[in-house]
């Protein structure tokens, strides 16, 4: 696939995603949001890609957040947001999405990270949600993401004030699940994807549906749903596949099935 | 009497063990039934003011489900009638009084489970914790997917379900997966204590105060804040 601000790449069963700016500091515009679209398409339904990395180009920045040059608000305030909402499209994957987090996430760019399951962040990285600098407020889901991440006083305190974090503060709070060495974020990023990719497809996504669908509704309701993706696992192949790789103790080979 | 658990109630705490140490004692079909018996019979039980969950042998308070019986299982229309008919989690995260787990070695799979359907986890030094389910194709199924994000958050929930990392005891602390890490020969001491000191409490305000965190936990605040006038309300009722 040919694509320019955003390139794609297929390493065995993971897709990796790179935002592709480094001039403008991968600044989100409508050419990324729509590149984004369209991978979101080619690694949908039927892909061979069981887990997704989102990282940035070049080593000081993940993203600086949306590109300046974007008039928001002149004529079509709605559609322009809309064209602009890579975070949603990130959050859109059935697949686990990992973010190797290769610098600095200001404003749209830590939204982008939210939007992942799993976040590895360089030790030189830093997170802030600055749309209040800006007279705006976070509209690609950072009002509900960090706050359902980092607790209601720490959001409220990132969102209001701006603050910077460094990647040890992220780390206290939870925003981040590790810290890499500076320049070293890929290699321990692609290991927890490979970590996944060798497991079943199907189970790594009803997993994470679970997950992050059970956490939007009652206790009870969650274990519903669990249950119920439970046995639809009972229906495929990899399910037998597992647990005789297991009794033959040798590894198992799924094939999303 | 149990096949798999030892049953003991002695002065208001209900204290059950998982007893199939050879298996470490892996969670059975037999285990399922006999768990479903015991807490149905403990739950309509008012004199049980505190429940005590532990593991019997050195090595493991529960290293998963029994998977020599899988494969065997009806398929899986039927399977799923019988686990919502037999609704032993259900059941589980139902129980009105504190259920407390004293945990030691492989807490795994289900294990965890149990350990997270229970209200307070106490756990010693060498206990390890893990969900090993996406290695065979399955997910967890007794409550997994939801009892680790809401302990430890969405995404150390999702890193730890997704890889299957196995944490220490100690890491389980930082995340707040368990209350208290202890030492090994301590570990039945202070489960106890913490047990007599909540069935000490007056039993119908322990009640209520469980219920209201627990269920308030799936409410929006406005909802559950007149939840909890409703409860004390209906304490002062009781107690007048």
């Amino acid at each position: 696939m040919k694509t320019d601000s955003v390139t794609f790449q297929s390493q065995g069963r993971v897709g990796v995603i790179t935002l592709n700016r480094p001039e403008s500091r991968n600044a989100v515009n409508r050419q990324v949001t729509a590149e984004l679209a369209e991978i979101r398409r080619h690694a949908g339904y039927g892909s061979e890609l069981s887990v997704i990395l989102l990282t940035g180009a070049g080593s000081g920045v993940f993203s600086i957040g949306t590109d300046d040059q974007e008039n928001i608000g002149r004529t079509d305030p709605e559609g322009e947001l809309a064209a602009l909402k890579a975070a949603a499209i990130i959050g859109s994957f059935d697949q686990p999405v990992i973010a190797a987090v290769n610098g600095d996430a200001f404003g749209q760019g830590l939204e982008l990270i939210l939007a992942c399951d799993v976040r590895i962040a360089s030790r030189n990285a830093r997170f802030a949600m600055d749309q209040i600098l800006k007279n705006r407020i976070p509209w690609d889901g950072g009002t509900q993401r960090l706050s359902r991440l980092v607790g209601r006083a720490k959001a409220l305190e990132m969102i209001l004030s701006g603050m910077i974090l460094d990647a040890d503060q992220a780390l206290d709070i939870g925003l981040i699940n590790r810290a890499a060495p500076p320049g070293e974020v890929l290699p321990p990023a692609m290991k927890i994807a490979e970590e996944m990719a060798g497991k079943g497809p199907i189970a790594l996504r009803y997993a994470k549906e679970a997950i992050l669908r059970g956490m939007d509704m009652t206790l009870e309701q969650g274990f519903r749903l669990e249950a119920d993706l439970y046995f639809l696992l009972h229906t495929t192949r990899d399910r037998t596949e597992g647990i005789t790789a297991f009794r033959e103790k040798r590894p198992p080979r799924f094939e999303g099935r | 009497m149990f096949e798999t658990l030892i049953f003991e109630k002695t002065d208001h705490i209900a204290g059950i063990t998982l007893n199939r140490p050879d298996a470490l004692n892996a969670h059975n079909v037999q285990m399922r039934d006999d768990l479903f018996e015991v807490l149905s019979t403990v739950c309509a039980d008012d004199d049980v003011r505190v429940v005590l969950f532990k593991g019997a042998g050195e090595k493991a308070f529960c290293a998963g489900a029994d998977l020599s019986e899988f494969l065997t299982a009806p398929p899986p229309v039927a399977a799923r009638e019988v686990r919502f008919d037999r609704d032993l989690w259900g059941l589980f995260i139902r129980i009105p009084q504190p259920v407390i787990a004293a945990v030691h070695g492989y807490v795994l799979g289900s294990g965890i489970e149990i350990a997270l359907c229970c209200d307070i986890c106490i756990a010693s030094e060498d206990a390890r914790f893990g969900l090993p389910e996406m290695g065979l194709g399955m997910i967890p199924a007794a409550g997994g997917t939801q009892t680790v994000p809401r302990a430890v958050g969405v995404g150390p929930a999702l890193e730890m379900i997704l890889t299957n990392r196995w944490i220490s005891a100690k890491e389980a602390l930082d995340r707040k997966l368990i209350n208290r890490m202890v030492p090994r020969k301590m570990l039945y001491d202070i489960a106890d204590l913490t047990a007599r000191e909540i069935a000490a409490k007056d039993p119908a305000s322990v009640r209520l105060a469980k219920s209201a965190v627990v269920r308030g936990m799936g409410l929006s605040l406005d909802r559950g804040l007149s939840m909890e006038t409703t409860l004390a309300l209906r304490l002062i009722a009781e107690h007048f």
